[in-house]
C-alpha cells in the first residue's frame, strides 16, 4: 500500500484504541493498517451473551465512500451470517453512509447479534429454523457460542 | 487593336499595309514639334548664352545696394554667386562675401520631400521667422535661392550616344540615307474612340502606357517608330523632359517598306530643365500610398519611376559610368533599382487586386492578435534573421561615456541608463559637424560630363562644371554635390522591456531643454510677467511649441506616464499633461506656443487613438492645422512614440498620422523594432525622417526587393546599416564585463499545469470537437475548405472557449465578439445550435435562484455554526474545509460531500445525505461563506466596492441578519455566514485557479498576482468565483474607460494584502507596469507564446525585486495541448497572417487547423 493512509482511518483506528467500546476492540495488523482483528462480545442477554466472536475487517481503498469489508471468522448460528461469517446488514451495504465509521459499524454487528432478523435471512436454514422453532433456534446457538467463541 | 505601339510582325505584312492608314488617322499626320526638340545649330547658342547667364547685372546690383560697389566686388560677387542676383545682394550688404569659405547650401531636393502632402503648406517664411532669432543648433533654415550651377548651364548637354533599331512605318525610295538626320520625337495620343459592337460609343482603355516613339525626317514626317523596347524608357525620358536624343542614321535600305528595320544612333543630351528641382517630383511623396486618401500609385509616383527606370537603362545603354559612388550602395546597384521596380510593377498590381476583393475578416473574436487595419506587406522573418539584424545593434559598448541628468530629474538612474542618456542627447545635439569632411549622400551617383562627342569631337566644356549628379532610386539629378545630411535628430530607443525606457526618456525631457524653454525657465524666476500666459497670435500656422516634448502611448499607458513622469521629477519641475478625452477641449496651440513658454506644460501625454482622430478632423478641416488648435497644431520640442510597433504598419492611418506631428526631435520607443517583417522598421524610420531611408521607393529597392528575391545576406545586412546609426537596443540578458546583468532580476519560473477536465466538460468538449472534426472533414472532401475556413476557425475558438468554461461556448458576450457572418455561416452549414448541446451546456449554467429566506430557522444557523469547528463526518478533517451543508442542513467539507455526491450517481443511486439519508440534489448544497475580511474590506477604496458590488449578487443569501452583523465587530468574531449554492459544474481552470489562489493566500498573504485570459468572459466567470472564495480582486481590460484603468492600477499598486487583478490579454499585456505583483496566471494559452511573454513581463520586469512564479492552465488532452505544441514550432497561424495572400494565408491556416483537429 503506497498511498498514505487518509486523515480519517488514522483517526479511527487512534479512537479505538484510546476510547474503546465496550465489548468490541479492533486492531489493525502491523503490515496493513487497513486490515483490522476485530473481537465482538455477544451482548448480555442474547442466546450470544459470553461468547466473543471474532471478525476480519477491511477498509477498501474508496473508504469511506464504501463501507469497510467485514466477515465472521468465528462460526456463528444466526439467520442474518452465513456460513462464510458474511453479515446481511444494510448498512453494510445500501445504507451506508461516510459519516458512519468502524466503531458505529461494529455496534450494529453487536446490536444484530441482539435482534436476529429471519425476515430478511442470509442463511436460509437458520432462518427456517428460527421462525418455525425459536426455542431450538436459541438453543443451538448457544451451544455453537459455547463451542467456538469462547475466549481463549 | 490593343497593340497600335507594337511592331507588326513580319508575316503579316499585307494586312499591316492596309492597316497602317487606320492607325494613322488616329494620328494627327503632322505631328507638332516638341517644345524640347532643339535644332542642332542650336549647341553653339546655348554656349554663349550660358556665358551670357553665367553673371548678373551688376547695374542692377548697384542700383539695389544704393551705392556705388567697386568692379572688383562685382567681380568677385559674379564668381561666387553667378547668376543669383538675390544673393548677391545679400551677401554684400551683410558682408558674409568677403568671407574666403564658399558658402554651402544644403542640397534643395533632398530634403524636399519633408512637406507633408496632405497639408497645405506653411508659409515658410513663419517657420524661417521664428528660428532666426534664437540660437538653435538647427540647420540654416531658409533654403537658399537657385543654385547658381543651374544657371551656367547650357539649356541640354551631351552625355552619350547609343544604337538603336527601329522600323519604318512608310515605304518609299531614299526616304532615309545613312547620315541623316532624324528628328526623335513623342506625340501623345488622343485616346482612340471606337464603336463598340452595339453601334455604341466606347472609350478603349489602354492597358499600357503609350511608349510609341517617332523618327520623323526634316519636314516632320513620320519615318518611323523605334522599337518597343527601347521605346519603353526613351518616351518616359522624353516626356519627363529629362533628355533629348537626336537620331543619326546609320543603316537604311534604299528603298524602304513599311516594317523594315533601320539602325539609329541616338545622341543623347540631357535638358536643363531635368536638374530644376522645381520640375522634380518630390522624393517623399513617392512613398507609395502614404497619400491620405489616395489608395494607390499616383501618376506623380508612376512618371517617377518610369523616370527612374529611363535614367538607370540610359546610363546602362550609353556606357556611363559614374566617376564616385557611396561605398555602402555600390554593389548590386542598377541591378537593384531595376528589379524593385519590376517588383513595385508586380505589387501594386497585386495590391490592386487585393483591393477588389472583399476583405475576409481577419479578426474573429479573441482568436487572432490585434492588428491594425490595412493588411500589412512584406515578408516575415525568422528568429534568426532577427537575431542576427538585432546583433550588430545590440553590440552595445559598455564603457560608453554617461551622462549626469539634469538636477529636477530625481530618480537614480543605472549605469547603462546614463549612457542612454548621454547616447539620446548626443543624437538631439549633433549637427552636421562642418569640420567633417563632406561625405556625398549615399543615394548619389558622381559622373563626368563627357569631353567628346560621338564623332570624338571635343565637346564645349562649362566651367566649373564637369560633373553632375543623379540619384538613381529617385530620378533625382542635381549639377550640386549633394552633402550627405543627418537630418534625424533622434532615433529608436529599443531597449528590451523592463529596461526602463520610460525613465530614460523621462532623464532626457529633463536633461535637454530648448534655449527657449531655459530662457522661460531663467527669467521666469526673476521676472514673474512672462510667467503671465500670453494671448497667442491666432494663426492658422503650426506655431512652435519649444518647452513641450509630446508623448504618444497607447492608451493602458498614459496613466502610468503621467504618474512616472511626476515620481521622476523634482516637484514642480515638470508640467504634465494628459491629453486624452475631456481633458481635450484646452487650446493646446494656445498652451504650449513660444510666448508661454513659461507656463506650457513640459509633456503632453496622449494616445494613437487620439492622434488618429485628430489627424482626421484636420484633415476633414482641409488639412488646417493651426485653428484647429489640438495635436496638430504645434511644432514640438520633441515627439516620443512609445510602444511604437504600434504604428508598424505604414499604410495604416495612425502611422500616417503620427508621421504628420511636427518635431524638432523625434523618437519611437520599442522593444520590438521589428515585429516580424522588415516594413516594420520602414515605418519608424518613416516617422524618424531619417534620410535617405524614409524614401519608401529607396527602401524598396535596398532591403524589401532583395528580402523578397531571398538575397537575405544583402537586405539584412543594409537594414544593419541602417539601425546601427539611430537604433540604441540593451537586452535583459546582457552582461556587464564584470559578468553582471544589466537588471538584475531574479529568475522566472513558468509552469505548465495541466488541468483535467470534469466528465461533464469533457462532453461539451467531445461534442464541440467532433463538430469541428465533422465540418472540417466533410469540406475538406467537398473541396470547399478554403470558402468555409472562417466557420472552421470559428468552430476552435469555440473549442478554446469550452476548455476554460462550457458556458463561455454559448456567453452572449463571446457571441458578440464573433463575427456575425461566422454565425451566419454556422446555421447554414447546421452547426448552429444543436439540442444536444444546449442541453449539455445547460448543466453548466448556474441557477441564479434566491434561497427562500423561511428554510433557514434559527437552529439550522445554530447547527452550521456548530458543525463548522467540527471534524467533518466523512474525511475527519477538523475543521472541515470548505464547509458545505445539503438541503437538509448537514455539514462537511465542501469536496466530501461533493465526492460523496458523484460516488453515489456514479453507482447510479440516488445521492442521499450522508447523515439522515434525506435524498439529496447536487445542486442543493450550499458552500458556507464566512465573511472574516468582511471589516478590512469594508475600509477598501470605495473604486473596490463599485467594481465587486455588480458581482456581489449573493449577499442576499445572507443567513444572519443584521443582528448578527453588528456582532461580527464584537470581541466574539463570529463570523457572518452567508450560504451559496455551490456550482458543480464549474470549470476545472476555475477550480485551479481557486485551488492555487487559496493555496498562495495560505502561504503568502500578502502576495498579489496577476490573471491573464484572453477571454474577457472568461474573467466574468472568474471574478465572482473569487468574489464568492472571498478573494478580492481587480480588473482591467479593453472596455474601461482610462480613468477607470488608471484608478485600478493604482489600486493594485497600492493594496497591501492579498489581491488579484484580472487583465485581459489584449489590453494588458502590453506596456504595463505590474511589478508589485509576483505571481502570474495564464488561464488559457494564445496562438504566440511570445504574446504571453509579454503579458508575464509585465511582472517580470525591471522594478521586480522577487522570484516571478508563472503558471500556465493548459487542459490535458485538448486543442490546448496542441496548440502549445504549434507554439513550440512557431508555425503558429498568428505568423501568416499579413505577408501572404489571402488564399495563402488561408491554406496556412487550413494547415494549422488540420494540425489542431488531428
Amino acid at each position: 500500500m503506497t498511498t498514505p493512509l487518509p486523515k480519517r482511518i488514522i483517526k479511527e483506528t487512534e479512537r479505538l484504541q484510546s476510547e474503546p467500546v465496550p465489548g468490541i476492540s479492533a486492531v489493525p495488523h502491523d503490515d496493513n493498517a487497513r486490515y483490522f482483528d476485530v473481537n465482538v462480545e455477544g451482548p448480555g442477554g442474547s442466546c450470544y451473551e459470553g461468547g466473543v466472536f471474532s471478525l476480519e475487517l477491511f477498509l477498501p481503498d474508496d473508504y469511506p465512500m464504501c463501507p469497510p469489508r467485514i466477515r465472521f471468522l468465528t462460526r456463528i448460528y444466526h439467520p442474518n451470517i452465513d456460513r462464510l461469517g458474511r453479515i446481511c446488514l444494510d448498512v453494510l451495504k445500501n445504507n451506508w453512509s461516510p459519516a458512519l465509521q468502524i466503531r458505529t459499524i461494529l455496534l450494529s454487528i453487536q446490536a444484530l447479534l441482539g435482534a436476529p432478523n429471519p425476515e430478511d435471512p442470509l442463511n436460509e436454514a437458520v432462518a427456517k429454523q428460527w421462525k418455525e422453532n425459536q426455542a431450538e433456534a436459541i438453543k443451538t446457538a448457544r451451544e455453537w457460542t459455547e463451542k467456538f467463541a469462547q475466549k481463549k | 487593336m490593343t497593340d497600335i505601339q507594337e511592331r507588326p510582325h513580319k508575316k503579316r505584312r499585307f494586312f499591316v499595309e492596309e492597316e497602317a492608314p487606320v492607325q494613322d488617322t488616329t494620328l494627327p499626320t503632322e505631328p507638332t514639334l516638341p517644345d524640347e526638340v532643339i535644332p542642332e545649330t542650336n549647341s553653339f547658342n546655348a554656349h554663349t548664352e550660358q556665358q551670357l547667364l553665367g553673371s548678373f547685372d551688376a547695374d542692377t546690383l548697384r542700383a539695389v545696394a544704393g551705392c556705388e560697389v567697386p568692379d572688383s566686388t562685382i567681380r568677385s560677387l559674379q564668381g561666387r554667386f553667378g547668376t543669383d542676383l538675390e544673393q548677391a545682394v545679400n551677401a554684400y550688404l551683410d558682408g558674409s562675401w568677403k568671407t574666403p569659405s564658399p558658402q554651402k547650401r544644403p542640397v534643395v531636393s533632398s530634403h524636399s520631400g519633408q512637406q507633408p502632402i496632405a497639408f497645405r503648406k506653411e508659409p515658410s517664411n513663419a517657420a524661417a521667422g521664428t528660428t532666426s532669432n534664437h540660437a538653435t543648433s538647427s540647420k540654416p533654415s531658409s533654403p537658399p535661392p537657385k543654385p547658381p550651377a543651374l544657371d551656367a548651364m547650357p539649356k541640354k548637354r551631351y552625355i552619350g550616344a547609343l544604337g538603336v533599331a527601329g522600323w519604318t512605318t512608310r515605304s518609299g525610295n531614299n526616304l532615309l540615307r545613312p547620315n541623316d538626320v532624324v528628328k526623335i520625337e513623342r506625340t501623345k495620343q488622343n485616346m482612340p474612340q471606337k464603336l463598340g459592337r452595339g453601334g455604341k460609343v466606347k472609350q478603349t482603355f489602354r492597358k499600357t502606357q503609350d511608349v510609341i516613339v517617332r523618327f520623323t525626317n526634316a519636314r516632320g514626317e513620320e519615318i518611323g517608330r523605334l522599337e518597343k523596347d527601347t521605346a519603353n524608357w526613351i518616351s518616359s525620358l522624353i516626356d519627363q523632359k529629362v533628355c533629348s536624343f537626336e537620331g543619326h542614321c546609320v543603316f537604311a535600305p534604299e528603298r524602304i517598306r513599311t516594317n523594315d528595320t533601320v539602325y539609329i544612333q541616338l545622341r543623347c543630351y540631357l535638358l536643363k530643365q531635368a536638374f530644376e528641382a522645381s520640375n522634380f517630383i518630390k522624393p517623399l511623396e513617392n512613398n507609395r500610398e502614404t497619400g491620405i486618401f489616395e489608395a494607390k500609385e499616383t501618376q506623380d509616383e508612376r512618371d517617377l519611376r518610369l523616370r527612374q527606370i529611363g535614367l538607370v537603362k540610359l546610363f546602362s545603354e550609353i556606357n556611363l559610368q559614374p566617376s564616385k559612388v557611396n561605398e555602402t550602395t555600390a554593389r548590386h546597384k542598377r541591378e537593384g533599382i531595376l528589379q524593385a521596380a519590376e517588383v513595385a510593377e508586380q505589387y501594386d498590381q497585386s495590391e490592386s487586386a487585393k483591393k477588389s476583393k472583399p476583405s475576409s475578416p481577419q479578426e474573429n473574436g479573441g482568436s487572432s492578435p490585434p492588428s491594425e487595419d490595412a493588411a500589412e506587406e512584406g515578408e516575415e522573418l525568422e528568429q534568426d534573421q532577427l537575431d542576427s539584424l538585432y546583433k550588430k545593434a545590440q553590440s552595445f559598448d559598455f564603457n560608453t561615456p554617461e551622462a549626469q541628468p539634469a538636477d529636477t530629474f530625481v530618480m537614480d538612474l543605472r549605469k547603462y541608463q546614463k549612457q542612454a542618456l548621454h547616447w539620446m542627447l548626443n543624437k538631439e545635439t549633433s549637427q552636421k559637424d562642418e569640420e567633417k569632411q563632406q561625405s556625398m549622400h549615399p543615394l548619389w551617383e558622381e559622373y563626368l560630363w563627357p569631353a567628346k562627342d560621338a564623332e570624338d569631337r571635343d565637346l564645349p566644356s562649362v566651367t566649373g562644371q564637369h560633373c553632375f549628379y543623379v540619384n538613381p532610386y529617385s530620378g533625382e539629378m542635381s549639377l550640386d554635390f549633394p552633402v550627405q545630411e543627418q537630418t534625424c535628430l533622434g532615433g529608436v530607443l529599443a531597449d528590451e522591456m523592463g529596461l526602463g525606457k520610460t525613465i530614460e526618456m523621462l532623464s532626457l525631457i529633463h536633461s535637454h531643454t530648448s534655449p527657449e524653454q531655459q530662457a522661460a525657465i531663467d527669467s521666469g524666476n526673476m521676472d514673474s510677467v512672462n510667467s503671465l500666459p500670453r494671448l497667442p497670435k491666432s494663426s492658422a500656422n503650426v506655431e512652435r511649441a519649444p518647452a513641450t516634448t509630446l508623448v504618444v502611448a497607447p492608451m493602458s499607458l498614459l496613466a502610468q506616464w503621467a504618474s512616472e513622469a511626476e515620481k521622476a521629477s523634482k516637484a514642480g519641475t515638470l508640467k504634465v499633461l494628459v491629453y486624452y478625452g475631456s481633458e481635450k477641449s484646452v487650446n493646446l496651440q494656445t498652451l504650449c506656443c513660444e510666448a508661454n513658454a513659461a507656463t506650457a506644460p513640459n509633456v503632453i501625454i496622449t494616445s494613437y487613438g487620439v492622434v488618429l482622430s485628430e489627424f482626421n478632423s484636420v484633415a476633414a478641416m482641409g488639412g488646417n492645422r493651426g485653428s484647429h488648435g489640438g495635436l496638430f497644431s504645434l511644432d514640438y520640442w520633441r515627439i516620443i512614440l512609445d510602444e511604437a510597433h504600434m504604428v508598424k504598419n505604414r499604410q495604416s492611418k495612425t502611422a500616417k498620422a503620427c508621421y504628420e506631428i511636427a518635431a524638432k526631435h523625434r523618437w519611437v520607443l520599442t522593444g520590438t523594432p521589428i515585429v516580424n517583417r522588415l516594413e516594420d522598421l520602414f515605418s519608424l524610420v518613416r516617422f524618424l525622417r531619417v534620410e535617405p531611408w524614409s524614401n519608401f521607393s529607396f527602401w524598396k529597392t535596398f532591403i524589401t526587393a532583395p528580402f523578397e528575391k531571398g538575397d537575405f545576406v544583402r537586405a539584412l545586412d543594409v537594414v544593419q546599416t541602417v539601425l546601427e546609426p539611430i537604433v540604441l537596443r540593451r537586452t535583459k540578458d546582457m552582461k556587464t564585463p564584470d559578468g553582471e546583468a544589466l537588471v538584475p532580476l531574479l529568475p522566472k519560473t513558468i509552469k505548465v499545469e495541466k488541468i483535467e477536465l470534469s466528465t461533464p466538460e469533457r462532453e461539451v468538449y467531445d461534442h464541440i470537437y467532433a463538430r469541428a472534426k465533422r465540418a472540417f472533414n466533410s469540406n475538406v472532401e467537398a473541396g470547399t475548405l478554403m470558402k468555409s475556413y472562417t466557420t472552421i476557425f470559428a468552430q476552435i475558438l469555440r473549442l478554446r472557449q469550452s476548455c476554460c468554461h462550457p458556458i463561455l461556448t454559448r456567453n452572449k458576450t463571446i457571441l458578440a465578439e464573433e463575427e456575425a457572418a461566422e454565425e451566419a455561416a454556422d446555421i447554414a452549414n447546421g452547426l448552429g445550435d444543436d439540442m444536444d448541446l444546449t442541453s449539455l451546456i445547460e448543466r453548466f449554467q448556474a441557477d441564479e435562484g434566491e434561497q427562500d429566506a423561511s428554510k433557514f430557522g434559527a437552529h439550522v444557523l445554530r447547527q452550521i455554526q456548530e458543525e463548522a469547528e467540527m471534524e467533518c463526518p466523512i474525511c475527519s478533517e477538523e475543521p472541515m474545509e470548505e464547509q458545505a451543508v445539503t438541503g437538509c442542513w448537514h455539514s462537511a467539507c465542501k469536496k466530501c460531500l461533493m465526492d460523496y455526491i458523484e460516488h453515489q450517481s456514479g453507482k447510479g443511486e440516488l445521492p442521499r445525505c450522508f447523515n439522515c439519508r434525506e435524498p439529496i440534489n447536487a445542486r442543493d448544497v450550499f458552500e458556507v461563506i464566512r465573511h472574516e475580511d468582511e471589516e478590512e474590506e469594508e475600509q477598501d477604496g470605495s473604486a473596490t466596492n463599485a467594481l465587486t458590488s455588480a458581482f456581489d449578487l449573493d449577499e442576499d443569501e445572507e443567513l444572519y441578519g443584521n443582528t448578527q452583523r453588528t456582532s461580527t465587530k464584537s470581541a466574539t468574531k463570529t463570523p457572518r455566514i452567508s450560504l451559496r449554492r455551490v456550482n458543480q459544474l464549474s470549470s476545472a481552470k476555475v477550480a485551479a485557479l481557486l485551488a492555487s489562489l487559496k493555496r498562495i493566500r495560505k502561504a503568502e498573504p500578502n502576495t498579489k498576482t496577476v490573471v491573464f485570459s484572453q477571454f474577457t468572459s472568461f474573467l466574468d466567470l472568474l471574478a465572482p468565483a473569487l468574489t464568492s472564495a472571498n478573494i478580492s480582486w481587480l480588473r482591467f481590460d479593453g472596455s474601461m474607460s482610462q480613468k477607470e484603468r488608471a484608478r485600478v492600477l493604482t489600486e493594485f499598486a497600492s493594496r497591501t494584502q492579498f489581491t488579484i487583478l484580472f487583465l485581459s490579454l489584449r489590453a494588458g499585456g502590453v506596456g504595463l507596469n505590474l511589478t508589485c505583483a509576483r505571481r502570474v496566471f495564464m488561464m488559457d494559452p494564445w496562438w504566440s507564446f511570445a504574446v504571453e511573454a509579454q503579458a508575464i513581463d509585465r511582472v517580470h520586469r525591471m522594478g521586480q525585486t522577487e522570484a516571478v512564479e508563472v503558471v500556465r492552465f493548459v487542459v490535458g488532452g485538448s486543442i490546448e495541448e496542441k496548440m502549445l505544441k504549434v507554439q513550440e514550432r512557431k508555425k503558429f497561424i498568428a505568423s501568416s497572417l499579413g505577408m501572404m495572400s489571402d488564399e495563402e494565408k488561408k491554406a496556412q491556416r487550413i494547415e494549422d487547423i488540420r494540425e489542431l483537429l488531428s
